[in-house]
């Protein structure tokens, strides 16, 4: 038994498949591409397959990790071909290799976020107020958790924000609090300050890029 | 792919995974290379549609012609339909986003009474008219299949043509006489025409219906050479027939997401109330080794890891055992667990039973439907107390802890001590596992009573029963409940007005084609699901019409009485129906096909043949 960590991009008309059901798109593509899997014994056995860092529904992922466990031997390159092969569209495996950081070692994750607003002032004024909310540190904002709603400052879990306005389009960089101790997603921090500014954008994308460590090192 | 206007709602509306497409392959095409475009309509929500196999075969079969294409829509959920309406974004094919207006066939499957509201509210968010009189040009024409076609004179006024029995072959001629007629430039009318002179298709438009005072029907008169009696289509060779090699993969989690293939079609049961059983008569069986490679087939190509052998009585095929013992081998291996659906309790072996579970482990269910000897006898559903008790204490010796039993209400000649005799039964299977020496320490039973009413159908021997009216159903279910003396039991029940609704319209005419209408007007949709149900808008549609639904449900017919669906011919004869019903009165059984045959009739459609019987004299 080996463990193969699968680095995913998910694009396009995957952005909505959400992570319950990534879990069966991709448990499904590992058999139908044949790779020798080890599955779980028990009542009922099924595939090891763990997503170390769920992408929420809407959102595109550049990389993200899969890790998955083989029986027997195949090469790194050949799981890569053979799962993209029978891949549904806007999935793509992007990387295949031995996993190298614990997966409690995800701490941040980096973001591009692009809002079309429906006039050039409106994105000036949402990039310019953003910016300085961020800069202000505080952004109250009502978080669910398994403990229930509870108000948190936002900005306490964000670690870079940069917001620029370029025509109608805002384009933010953000790296936000990621893992399974303190974790941000990018849909409430966008929300909150568009609701801040009684604001609505046309469109609006969100890219996660990169899985970081406590350092800013990227997660591998 | 979903249409450009539409992307921005998408993360609006629950599960936009309904609305994208793009799913594991599914067929997209060039259009202008294609000489029809078919748009195969759920008329449900993506999750029920997506487990509906008549579409995956429709599907694979039209997509396998280079000159059609064929694309999935079901009917958008409530808050999708709204931003659909607010934006005039028109409904879509999945495949290309492309407005289905503009196909050539736009194709139904009705598999349930309550989804004809949908079915115009459909055609309206296409941008058509739901009146096919109202639609004028050649194409699109709409069409419609399934189990309801074998009385569609409720949905008369609105689908051009139906096509009653297995749509296989029917299908293609349809496509090809369709194609011919565009490059012709015939009328929508002279299709039409040509249409009903092929075997297996309805024109309901060529039928003129006339009633008598006391509003039963006084005689269905063809018009424009359109045959007496539609003859249903029926496919002799199911080797040979075309079957999917593979399905489209739902990313959505859908009601029944596995690789499903049929092995027979027909049932030898001869259950009294059971449509299916008489409407898909005569038996035709297929081969083990066709089943084994088209499961083969589909969950190679699909990643599925279960497999339903599927039919109306999974057990009664000849060679099970065999076919199972041959699949084992490679299903174990590649860890795809085997299920079988509708097994009956009598004759399913406990060695086969062991082997399935070795994968993985299911529910098990039963279906008594009745909670006498006397009862299951007066509905000819052939199984024991005794071997129900049997087979539940075999399973609980193999480690189960929950049963599920299916019964039902509203059955001709029904007493209070029938239902009760449901509690009673349901006590006896817990009694059963209290009995088992080595059952599981700490762990209870639990028993789910599961309670259906009775809906009189066509084509079957009840046809001419009254139905149970809601308030009668309500109180049987109440008493029922009052039976059960232990936790260990639980009941769920139906909605009684439910099965009321699906009354009107199983045995309706073409007089409700006004009431749908109106109701639909009024905000119906999506009827079978209980939050979606307006009963007080379904009463006003039918005072505003003038209707009394009771007319089609509470009263007895007569066996003379000239029914909605006499002009549809499912092979079964009247005369075997009627005499069924006068044995059922008589509380008599009827065997089984395989251990005599009734004399049915319904082999004369398959050229004197019944897989079950081999040739007769017809």
């Amino acid at each position: 038994m080996k463990s193969v960590r699968l680095w995913f991009k998910k694009d396009g008309l995957a952005v909505y498949i959400s992570h319950l059901d990534m879990n069966r798109c991709m448990t499904r593509a590992v058999r139908r591409a044949e790779i020798p899997l080890w599955y779980t014994e028990g009542f009922n056995p099924h595939p090891y397959m763990t997503f170390l860092m769920p992408l929420p529904l809407g959102q595109e992922g550049r990389r993200e990790p899969l890790d998955i466990r083989i029986e027997g031997e195949m090469s790194f390159e050949e799981i890569g071909e053979r799962l993209n092969s029978v891949m549904p569209g806007g999935i793509e495996i992007v990387e295949v290799r031995e996993p190298v950081c614990k997966s409690n070692e995800i701490a941040a994750a980096e973001y591009e976020i692009t809002a079309e607003f429906l006039t050039t002032g409106e994105a000036e004024g949402f990039a310019s107020g953003a910016q300085s909310i961020i800069d202000g540190g505080e952004l109250n904002a009502e978080k669910r958790s398994k403990k229930g709603i509870k108000i948190v400052n936002l900005c306490e879990m964000v670690r870079s924000f940069d917001a620029k306005a370029d025509g109608k389009c805002v384009f933010i960089r953000t790296v936000l609090a990621a893992g399974n101790t303190v974790n941000l997603n990018a849909d409430l921090l966008i929300g909150s300050l568009l609701s801040e500014f009684a604001a609505q954008t046309e469109k609006t994308s969100i890219v996660r890029t990169r899985l970081l460590r406590e350092d800013l090192s990227d997660f591998e | 792919m979903y249409p450009k206007e539409i992307e921005k709602f998408l993360l609006r509306v629950q599960k936009p995974g309904r609305y994208t497409g793009g799913e594991l392959n599914s067929v997209v095409k060039d259009k202008d290379s294609v000489d029809i475009r078919y748009a195969f309509c759920f008329p449900d929500t993506y999750e029920i549609g997506m487990s509906h196999l008549g579409m995956k075969i429709i599907y694979s079969l039209v997509n396998a012609r280079e000159d059609a294409w064929c694309e999935r829509v079901f009917a958008p959920w409530i808050d999708m339909e709204q931003i659909m309406r607010e934006n005039s974004i028109p409904l879509y094919a999945l495949e290309s986003g492309d407005a289905i207006r503009d196909f050539d066939l736009i194709g139904f499957t009705m598999q349930y009474e309550l989804s004809y509201t949908n079915v115009l509210n459909m055609l309206d968010l296409a941008g058509l008219p739901v009146r096919s009189k109202d639609r004028t040009s050649l194409t699109p024409i709409v069409i419609a299949g399934g189990a309801c076609v074998c009385n569609a004179e409720p949905m008369a006024e609105f689908f051009d043509i139906t096509l009653p029995g297995d749509g296989e072959e029917v299908t293609n001629e349809l496509i090809d006489l369709l194609k011919e007629h565009k490059k012709k430039g015939s009328t929508k009318q002279e299709f039409l025409e040509a249409a009903a002179r092929i075997k297996g298709v309805y024109v309901p438009s060529l039928y003129e219906v006339e009633y008598n005072e006391d509003n039963t029907v006084k005689a269905v008169t063809p018009t424009c050479g359109a045959p007496e009696k539609v003859e249903k289509r029926n496919v002799a060779d199911l080797d040979s027939m075309f079957s999917p090699s593979t399905f489209v993969v739902p990313f959505l989690e859908v009601v029944h997401d596995r690789t499903t293939v049929e092995i027979f079609r027909g049932c030898i049961r001869g259950c009294r109330f059971c449509q299916a059983g008489f409407i898909n008569r005569p038996l035709r069986r297929k081969s083990p080794e066709t089943v084994e490679a088209q499961c083969r087939s589909i969950c190679e190509s699909t990643g599925y890891d279960e497999i339903s052998l599927c039919s109306l009585s999974t057990s009664d095929y000849k060679g099970l055992e065999k076919l199972i013992t041959n699949m084992l081998p490679w299903t174990m291996e590649e860890k795809i667990n085997i299920a079988l659906p509708s097994l009956r309790a009598d004759n399913f072996p406990k060695e086969l039973m062991e082997k399935l579970n070795a994968v993985r482990r299911s529910g098990l269910t039963f279906a008594p439907e009745a909670g006498t000897q006397r009862l299951r006898d007066v509905i000819n559903k052939n199984i024991t107390e005794q071997e129900v008790l049997s087979t539940a204490a075999q399973a609980f010796a193999g480690g189960w802890t929950a049963v599920k039993l299916y019964f039902m209400i509203g059955l001709p000649t029904e007493t209070e001590e029938d239902i009760k005799g449901i509690a009673d039964l349901a006590q006896a299977v817990v009694d059963e596992f209290y009995k088992n020496p080595d059952k599981p320490k700490g762990k209870g039973v639990n028993v789910s009573v599961s309670l259906a009413s009775l809906v009189p159908k066509p084509f079957t021997p009840f046809q001419w029963e009254p139905q149970d009216k809601p308030d009668t159903l309500i109180e049987k279910q109440n008493f029922l409940v009052s039976c059960v003396k232990t936790r260990k039991v639980s009941v769920s029940r139906h909605v009684p007005w439910t099965s009321f609704l699906e009354g009107v319209f199983a045995r309706g005419d073409r007089r409700l084609a006004d009431v749908i209408e109106t109701a639909w007007r009024k905000g119906c949709t999506f009827d079978g699901w209980a939050e979606c149900l307006k009963p007080e808008k379904w009463e006003e549609s039918f005072a505003e019409n003038g209707i009394d639904p009771y007319f089609y449900t509470a009263r007895r017919r007569e066996y003379d009485e000239i029914l909605p669906w006499d002009h549809m011919d499912y092979g079964v004869t009247k005369k075997f129906l009627i005499k069924e019903n006068q044995k059922a009165h008589a509380g008599e059984t009827t065997a089984c096909c395989r251990e005599k045959c009734g004399g049915c009739g319904a082999n004369r459609l398959n050229g004197g043949v019944c897989d079950e019987i081999g040739k007769t004299v017809v």
